[in-house]
């Protein structure tokens, strides 16, 4: 089981770029682009951050594949 | 292959690394047989490497901010990298400290002032560049 995110899409959905995303949840534009491509697993306080941050339920911004 | 700020940073370590063992190493290869190499030549060549270091790692650190002006975020990703790649300098240090013995042991020319000091640099030198090459791999994988 692989853990995968839809941050892609809601990000794109919340009309922010990687940079503007990375910036108001406190991390930079490498590693959101490392958490999209599913190379790097986010600590459970910043999967928190970034689904309050897109308006979205954490278990619908990442699941198991 | 377009380099994050903090890649080239991490490049910069190595450059110096690489540098230092070319401009420096030759001095402490060639005195490596001397048993009581003197206190004057030795601060004669470590003020040259402060003077070095200070001119290297302050004009490329000004060369980068010039270039990323934006200011650079250490997040979590950050703290990943650095603690496995210091995780692996740290176990070359321990495996290293088995090689000096070793070599100590084993090399007769090796057995004195030069001899250690210049093992001791060159085990340094190994650590810190496969320390940061790993960084950076880990920096362009994750």
């Amino acid at each position: 089981m692989v853990l995968k995110n839809n941050l892609k899409e809601f990000r794109h959905k919340n009309n922010l770029t990687q940079d503007d995303f990375g910036k108001s949840v406190g991390v930079s534009r490498q590693t959101i682009i490392s958490i999209e491509r599913y190379r790097y697993k986010p600590s459970l306080e910043l999967a928190i951050k970034m689904a309050k941050e897109l308006n979205v339920k954490i278990e619908k911004l990442f699941y198991f594949d | 292959m377009a380099l994050s700020k903090k890649e080239i940073s991490i490049l910069i370590e190595v450059v110096f690394s690489i540098l230092f063992a070319l401009i420096f190493m030759p001095f402490f290869y060639e005195n490596q047989g001397d048993n009581l190499i003197s206190i004057n030549n030795l601060i004669g060549k470590i003020t040259p490497i402060i003077i070095f270091a200070v001119l290297y790692f302050s004009m490329a650190y000004a060369v980068l901010e010039l270039i990323f002006k934006a200011k650079t975020t250490v997040d979590e990703r950050d703290d990943m990298i650095n603690s496995k790649s210091y995780k692996l300098g740290y176990l070359l240090y321990e495996l290293s400290l088995f090689v000096f013995i070793g070599m100590l042991l084993t090399n007769s020319i090796l057995q004195n002032t030069g001899g250690i000091i210049f093992l001791i640099i060159s085990l340094l030198l190994f650590v810190s560049i496969v320390k940061s090459i790993y960084q950076l791999y880990l920096y362009r994988t994750f």
